[in-house]
């Protein structure tokens, strides 16, 4: 894994926003967390853009037809960087 | 509703193809404690739960499963690719591709498709509390088993971060209990079932 790949960073940046997402279902009132997952939100939100600029759209919201169906998808690893 | 992100949770890039591997790890797809049944039972689950805490808790580890999900059917589709038949012979995966081919199917590792069987919606919030607590041990056990089993380190470290996940969410689940036991009656548990007797009070 490339840690330094652009996907990577957005991966983290979603997967942390992600676990303080979770957390907060158990303890809802924890302004810290809240603090935190914002802090990643917008991490995530800023390297998305980034991603969807050079690779495509990252959902159907914010992209259809050719640009959404282009290669390469999730699961495919031909021609990715490691 | 469900919006998909065209991004796998976690990086998976897999150098050398592995039937042997594949049909393994395909047990996390579509065997008796994989992610499908993972998602299948917290997503039903939470129709009949009374506490929001516990409808949010389930509709989003219920989601993170499905991604999951993707992963594992991501590993096979990878540890799959590109094999002659002599090397599917030899690993002893022509049984799974005389049915399937190199396409990735809800079975388990035994051949077993995947059944529903496998999880329980018992509308009892205590029971599907304990069901889930359970649920995310069998998943992790499933992982470690998975890891003795294996050896390539691109496999082995994203199977350690599925594993890491289960023992995550088992954490949830535990608070989500709590959280269950503390609003129920204090003097006894059993006394009534939060997930059908408030409607009966009603009538």
């Amino acid at each position: 894994m490339n840690m330094n790949s652009l996907e990577t960073r957005l991966q983290q940046a979603k997967f942390a926003a992600w676990d303080a997402h979770l957390y907060l279902d158990t303890h809802p009132c924890d302004e810290e967390m809240m603090q935190l997952e914002e802090k990643y939100l917008c991490m995530a939100d800023r390297l998305a853009r980034e991603y969807e600029e050079k690779y495509g759209p990252l959902t159907a919201r914010t992209g259809s037809g050719k640009e959404w169906l282009k290669a390469p998808w999730p699961w495919d690893n031909s021609g990715r960087e490691c | 509703m469900w919006c998909y992100e065209k991004v796998l949770q976690y990086p998976i890039n897999i150098k050398n193809p592995n039937p042997k591997a594949a049909q393994i790890i395909i047990s996390q797809y579509g065997g008796p404690d994989g992610e499908l049944g993972a998602s299948l039972r917290y997503l039903s689950q939470r129709f009949s739960m009374p506490y929001p805490e516990i409808q949010g808790l389930l509709t989003d580890i219920g989601t993170e499963e499905l991604g999951h999900l993707e992963m594992v059917g991501t590993l096979v589709y990878q540890l799959t690719k590109n094999l002659s038949v002599d090397e599917i012979k030899r690993a002893g995966f022509d049984k799974y591709f005389v049915d399937h081919t190199t396409g990735v199917y809800t079975t388990a590792a035994s051949g077993w498709p995947y059944n529903a069987a496998s999880f329980a919606v018992k509308g009892d919030i205590l029971a599907d509390m304990h069901e889930n607590l359970a649920a995310e041990q069998k998943a992790r056990v499933t992982y470690d088993n998975i890891l003795r089993l294996v050896d390539d380190p691109d496999v082995c470290d994203v199977i350690k971060f599925l594993r890491a996940r289960e023992v995550v969410h088992y954490q949830r689940f535990g608070e989500g209990l709590r959280i269950v036991t503390d609003k129920l009656n204090e003097k006894n548990f059993y006394a009534f079932n939060p997930s059908f007797d408030n409607c009966a009070c009603r009538r």
